[in-house]
């Protein structure tokens, strides 16, 4: 293969096509090699239908991210706080250093 | 060796993400607050063992994913990795087409949606989709979380996005076969 840019009619285009959508994931997980990588956005820079599938995938992981985010309720939040300090406390009691007072584990 | 009375500080930056991953692989509320307690305790108790600079955020993620395994694994009768590696790819690609920039299907999926999608995945391979595209953690991350090789981190992504995505196609599809225009 040369290194000229691909012509449309390029028999190796198919396999091309093939190759990228099914390196795409690890393509956007940033887990291929330096050497991969570029060979895959060469392709995806020349190819619309390939990089349609890239934005759509892109797009996707961003909605589910999106869709996933929670808040710990502030009464759990603040139960596990207390029950660090209480483990706090135990813990240096049996060290010898006597019970400790509240306030170390902070509940933002 | 880390101090054991920085623990509530530096570990509570992460409670709002291992909350979420919580919810997602428990499908309740009342199981994910045990477990996001339980995970704490444990790393309270444990944290002499951790390295300091080392990844704390992996290490939790770690432990969360021990503990639920312990709590709440044996309950399950189902099977918990898709098996197969011929499952479609791309199925919400094909049935939204591609993305306009004036006009993105995928914004119209809900929480409850995606939550449901991703809830209705095998338990192996929705903690990886979770852990790589909700949490952003690397292979290499994720395969120490689960405590599995990378080249299995790998097949349960994959086989667990094609699914997430065929999940969400079923949405779209059932939007239209019951003629929703809002
Ligand atoms: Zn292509």
């Amino acid at each position: 293969m040369s290194s000229d840019p691909a012509p449309s009619v390029n028999p190796f285009e198919f396999n091309a096509c093939e190759e990228t959508i099914h390196e795409i994931y690890h393509f956007l997980d940033g887990e291929l090699t330096e050497e991969k990588r570029r060979v895959i956005e060469t392709h995806l820079s020349q190819c619309q239908p390939c990089d349609s599938v890239k934005r759509f995938e892109v797009e996707l992981r961003q909605v589910v991210a999106d869709r996933c985010r929670e808040e710990v309720p502030k009464d759990l939040r603040e139960r596990i706080a207390r029950l660090i300090n209480h483990e706090l406390d135990n813990a240096s009691s049996a060290d010898g250093a006597g019970p400790r007072r509240e306030g170390n584990a902070s509940a933002h | 060796m880390a101090d054991q009375s920085r623990f509530g500080e530096e570990a509570m930056v992460y409670a709002d993400s291992l909350y979420a991953y919580a919810l997602r692989m428990t499908r309740n509320p009342p199981d994910a607050e045990d477990l996001l307690q339980e995970t704490f305790l444990k790393g309270f108790r444990s944290y002499a063992s951790f390295t300091e600079g080392t990844n704390l955020r992996a290490w939790l993620f770690r432990i969360m994913t021990n503990s639920y395994i312990n709590l709440y694994r044996t309950r399950q009768r189902r099977p918990d990795e898709i098996g197969v590696d011929d499952i479609e790819r791309l199925a919400l690609f094909r049935e939204l087409g591609s993305p306009s920039a004036e006009d993105s299907a995928l914004e119209h999926f809900t929480d409850i949606e995606v939550k449901m999608a991703l809830e209705s995945l095998p338990e192996q391979n929705r903690n990886a989709v979770l852990l790589a595209d909700v949490e952003g953690f690397s292979y290499k991350e994720i395969a120490e979380i689960t405590e599995v090789p990378i080249g299995t981190v790998m097949s349960r992504l994959s086989r667990g996005r094609a699914a997430l995505e065929r999940a969400l196609a079923d949405f779209v599809k059932h939007r239209v076969e019951n003629g929703a225009s809002a």
